[in-house]
């Protein structure tokens, strides 16, 4: 067995597993579009997630269809992966690259707290998922692993509120104060949300929970209405988009039943 | 010289005998089952000794603080890589110890020129009911004594640790005596603190295995206590999260520890 954790790092669990060859290395930068792919590839892609504040914390929302071009390949995807017992990790892009992604960010961030004894800081979390994307941006540039999450936490440390993050390809962080979208639906979602935020009855940190949820499903059924990779709701199937909240007490997920309800009488 | 058996069987003995004067003066740790999960408690000056291991697991050690970080940090390894590499629920506490764990304690603990490991230790994992609750006493040679589901009979629900072995047998007796592993948290803390007790008055005079009346524990636990604070943590057997690990501070240990 290996126990040489005391070297350069210690906390460090994505060096730890390469130390034992159990993660991939950090992938070359170089393009093979155009030179060495015989025929194009197609990978599998995971899109539209949104969250946003309101007084209840953070409401983080992913519709549950995966696509490869305009082939269907799942419709019942978990984009919204917990992280922590605060914290949330919405995927948009290549459901492999990011559900590994998202796998070494939880371990990461319980190998820290474990061996460090004290919980890492909203900013080490933030840190932490912008190197995987950097370590990752080698398969982005090859076209077959891009992953542009959403990060939602909870800062206890610091001003005790709710924060949220979205990034970009290339592992660059922005947080905002209000709302995140990403995805191929998102355009639509960011207007919807926009306007919500803008001109609607109430800005939305301003909303309560159930008004929360109508404002998410309406958005991500605006999506779904012109772009085909995003799921929006199955009503036949009866398949509904996955929606989380973090609040102080920590991560909730609504039930379907409960969804499906607040989607009938304020959607459908 | 040391090529002679008997020399080594000498130093072998010698070297056993400097750990236990070593370990002779830790505080003892109190770990046990109650109805929603396992309790680890235990009195301190300064440093931790209770520690989260894994989604399931703890520990608690007694025993040189460098020591404790290395073994602590190659059980963190070990865990996190096997839950990374498969998942939370191929890390067993059975294998981490008696595959991992045991032969590097025996094999520092023979190799006579190397430094041993100066640590005692108690693992638990929390199972979904009490029967299922799994204790390891991890000794610095590498012996494993087990409390838990491989004992057919009554197994114990619970497991001690202190610097000597009457101390820890004083524990284990009042332990068997007092403890239901159906009770509340509150209870499961009076009984951890009153074994608590029990082992550390006795560490210092080897006088007899008998148990010390309840006043006397009392008396010696409020004495100890001007100095030196509880510490206790819990593995939960159920919760929303897989994480079942949680320090007791402030207020809730204040509560659970008054009498």
């Amino acid at each position: 067995m290996t126990c040489d954790s005391l070297g350069d790092g210690a906390a460090d669990f994505p060096a730890l597993l390469r130390q034992q060859g159990l993660l991939q290395p950090v992938a070359p930068t170089l393009s093979c579009r155009g030179g060495g792919a015989r025929e194009e590839f197609t990978p599998t892609q995971a899109t539209t997630i949104l969250a946003f504040k309101f007084t209840g914390g953070v409401l983080v929302a992913g519709d549950r269809r995966a696509t490869a071009g305009n082939t269907v390949v799942y419709d019942r995807a978990d984009k919204v992966l917990e992280i922590d017992r605060h914290s949330l990790m919405a995927i948009a892009g290549v459901p492999a690259t990011a559900w590994e992604m998202a796998r070494v960010l939880e371990h990461s961030l319980q190998y820290f707290r474990r061996t460090q004894l004290q919980e890492m800081s909203v900013d080490g979390k933030v840190r932490a998922l912008s190197k995987l994307l950097r370590d990752n941006f080698g398969f982005v540039v090859q076209g077959i692993g891009i992953v542009v999450p959403i990060f939602a936490t909870y800062d206890f440390a610091g001003d005790g509120q709710a924060r949220l993050y979205f990034y970009d390809a290339m592992g660059a962080q922005f947080e905002v104060t209000d709302y995140a979208a990403t995805g191929s639906g998102s355009p639509a979602v960011r207007g919807v949300l926009f306007y919500e935020n803008r001109w609607g009855k109430k800005p939305l940190h301003k909303l309560r929970e159930e008004e929360a949820v109508t404002v998410a499903l309406r958005a991500l059924d605006t999506a779904a209405e012109a772009d085909t990779a995003t799921g929006g709701v199955d009503r036949n199937a009866r398949i509904f988009p996955l929606l989380k909240i973090i609040s102080r007490d920590g991560i909730k997920t609504l039930s379907e039943k409960k969804i499906a309800a607040r989607f009938k009488s304020t959607v459908a | 010289m040391i090529e002679e058996p008997y020399r080594w069987v000498e130093a072998i003995a010698n070297r056993r005998e400097y750990i236990e004067t070593q370990l002779a003066s830790g505080s003892p740790i109190a770990a046990l089952s109650y109805r929603d999960g396992i309790l680890f408690l235990t009195v301190g000056r300064a440093r931790q000794k209770v520690f989260e291991i894994y989604d399931r697991i703890a520990l608690g050690a007694i025993g040189h603080p460098g020591d404790i970080e290395r073994l602590r940090m190659a059980a963190i390894e070990l865990a996190s890589t096997e839950g990374f590499t498969r998942s939370a629920a191929d890390v067993s506490l059975r294998r981490l110890a008696f595959y991992s764990l045991s032969p590097l304690l025996k094999t520092a603990f023979e190799q006579i020129y190397g430094a041993p490991f100066l640590a005692r230790m108690i693992f638990a994992e929390v199972g979904a009911t009490a029967a299922e609750d799994l204790y390891l006493r991890v000794e610095y040679d590498g012996v494993i004594t087990a409390n838990g589901p491989t004992v057919k009979t009554q197994p114990p629900r619970f497991c001690a640790i202190s610097g000597t072995a009457r101390a820890t047998e004083r524990m284990e007796k009042f332990l068997t005596r007092e403890h239901d592993p159906d009770c509340t948290l509150k209870r499961a803390t009076k009984i951890a603190l009153d074994a608590w007790s029990a082992g550390s008055l006795s560490a210092g005079e080897e006088t007899s295995e008998e148990v010390p009346a309840q006043e006397a524990l009392a008396q010696h636990r409020a004495q100890e206590l001007q100095t030196a604070t509880v510490e206790a943590a819990v593995l939960e057997r159920s919760g929303p999260s897989a994480l079942r690990y949680r320090p007791i501070t402030g207020e809730e240990l204040d509560e659970l520890t008054a009498a």
